[in-house]
């Protein structure tokens, strides 16, 4: 077991987002022979969970969360690199493919980026489609790249039936369950996911991690 | 006991008994509380508001003493986003005579300053006759929406791209001289329309592109105020704290990211703003005593403060109202009383 004094650091380091100081920290928990997934659960995810709620409430800015998300996907890296040659790495699960995308007439995407990080911190691999993204484009390259998940994001009421569509089209295409389908954004709620049959609903970033690796490990 | 009709916050409607309303509107007040580091509501404030939702009437409204000032934003806009073909004059004349509008707003549909800089010699007439044609006070509003100055809608690079880049700095850099360019383009909008007669100017959603948005209309208030000392200013929040999408922006030696309402009314006062509009965002997965609850105690630590008028938004998706694109009147006109009452209201 790590001690509890060195997880407290690592988080605390990724808190400050101090790059350097978790890239350090991680490596040295790696090359004293500790379990690098108990960093990832004990002190790296509780720290950028931390980060995420500073962000919500107002105490920590938009550049402090890039610059943490950054910092969570270089030790991620590092932590990814060990477990790929130890029996730990079968302990981390699926790794998965995520299309992400925010909703056509949606320019909003800041919080959608700020997922994309997260995910990608998390060790997913992303293909993000960026903003105001039509329903065809999403179904094709979600085709082209055979992802295991569709998230889209819409910031609108007036945009939000736009994740219908695309359910709908889906069904239509006959590749409804080929993909798992996940909606966010401020109008969302998880009955509105519910009711156009969506899989999933993620009340934010954090959240979305959480909902994709149910469907991940579920699969 | 008797079950009581509420919603969620996205408006879907559900049953509630007496005690898991009391718990939600506790869970509300306290979490405003913790977050803006403000009092929570008092008791007797929290059984007001109850009795209030309790109320078997699908429409409610203030008791008498209680009445306020009622304004709409963007009013010549809305009709026509309901499909209603009115010109914006005629939409006025509406807004006056037919639905008790206090005070008027002008907007261009666009909403935002920086089109209305290319079409200003056309907006004047329109705000000229649309004095002459009613007679309530005629504000000019628009937002200063930031995100107009960034690719690829304006000239400097887009930070929503440079963030997740890590490229920091240049977007930092980026806000900094959008809010040169956007005060520029207020101050010249807001000075034309001032002296084509408008009875005040409405600064609308400022920080809704974050930090710089705010500080863009912090600067446009104290700029229009040295030029035209009886120019009335009424100034709307976007959100219940400035997001910082900058994070180090400063108005006199304030940092401007993660202000409070009631910290940017006390900023909006220092540079002269008359009217200070509170906008409280409704979170969609929770109960709507708990939006309001959370609501009536970020406003009321305006109220509680204020020396100029408070004018909480009551609409969708703000002030505990649902998030529909026509707000259920059941809980539109009860968090509009509930929130006047609460707070001993100004306006709406």
């Amino acid at each position: 077991m790590i001690e509890a004094q060195i997880l407290e650091k690592a988080k605390k380091l990724l808190v400050e987002q101090d790059k350097e100081g978790v890239e350090a920290i991680a490596r040295q928990i790696i090359a004293s022979g500790h379990d690098p997934l108990e960093l990832m659960d004990k002190a790296l995810i509780p720290g950028i969970t931390e980060v995420g709620d500073h962000f919500g409430r107002g105490v920590m800015f938009l550049p402090e969360l890039m610059q943490a998300a950054d910092a969570m996907k270089s030790a991620t890296d590092i932590v990814n690199d060990a477990l790929t040659n130890t029996d730990n790495g079968k302990k981390q699960g699926k790794k998965g493919k995520i299309l992400i995308a925010t909703v056509k007439g949606d320019v909003h995407d800041i919080g959608k980026c700020i997922v994309v990080s997260l995910m990608r911190a998390n060790g997913f691999e992303v293909f993000d489609l960026g903003r105001d993204v039509d329903t065809d484009t999403i179904i094709e390259k979600a085709v082209e790249h055979d992802v295991d998940i569709i998230g889209t994001s819409a910031l609108l009421t007036t945009t939000m039936s736009q994740q219908k569509i695309l359910e709908e089209a889906l069904k239509s295409a006959g590749l409804r369950d080929r993909f798992a389908t996940m909606v966010g954004g401020a109008p969302c709620t998880p009955r509105w996911a519910a009711r156009i049959g969506a899989d999933a609903y993620a009340e934010d970033a954090q959240d979305g991690i959480r909902r994709v690796k149910e469907i991940i490990n579920g699969k | 006991m008797s079950k009581i009709f509420s919603r969620y916050g996205d408006g879907t409607p559900f049953e509630t008994t007496e005690k898991e309303l009391m718990e939600d509107l506790v869970a509300g007040t306290q979490d405003a509380a913790e977050r803006g580091k403000i009092d929570p509501l008092s008791q007797d404030d929290l059984d007001h508001i109850a009795d209030i939702m309790k109320c078997r009437y699908t429409a409610v409204g203030v008791d008498p003493g209680y009445e306020c000032v009622l304004t709409y934003d963007g009013a010549p806009i809305k009709l026509i986003r309901t499909n209603v073909n009115v010109d914006r004059l005629q939409a006025l004349q509406i807004y006056e005579k037919l639905m008790g509008a206090d005070t008027l707003e002008m907007g261009f549909v666009d909403y935002s300053y920086k089109p209305i800089k290319h079409i200003v010699t056309y907006e004047q007439p329109l705000m000229e006759q649309a004095l002459l044609s009613t007679t309530a006070p005629i504000i000019y509003g628009a937002q200063p929406n930031l995100g107009l100055y960034s690719q690829p809608d304006g000239p400097f690079p887009n930070p929503a791209e440079l963030l997740p880049a890590g490229r920091i700095a240049e977007a930092k850099e980026s806000y900094e001289k959008a809010v040169e360019e956007a005060v520029r383009d207020m101050v010249y909008v807001a000075s034309a329309m001032y002296e084509s007669g408008a009875d005040g100017i409405i600064l609308d959603t400022v920080g809704a592109a974050g930090d710089a948005d705010a500080l863009a209309g912090l600067k446009t208030a104290q700029i229009l105020k040295a030029k035209y000392p009886d120019i009335s200013i009424e100034m709307g929040m976007a959100g219940e704290f400035v997001l910082g999408m900058h994070g180090s922006l400063e108005f006199e030696g304030v940092r401007l990211a993660g202000l409070y309402n009631h910290q940017m009314l006390e900023l909006a006062e220092q540079v002269g703003v008359d009217i200070f509009g509170t906008v409280m965002n409704t979170n969609t997965t929770e109960s709507a005593a708990w939006n309001l609850a959370r609501a009536i105690t970020f406003t009321k630590s305006c109220t509680d403060i204020a020396k100029i008028p408070i004018h909480a938004n009551m609409g969708m998706g703000v002030g505990g109202v649902t998030v529909n694109d026509h707000t259920p009147i059941d809980i539109t006109s009860k968090a509009s009383k509930a929130m006047v009452e609460v707070c001993r209201l100004d306006g709406l």
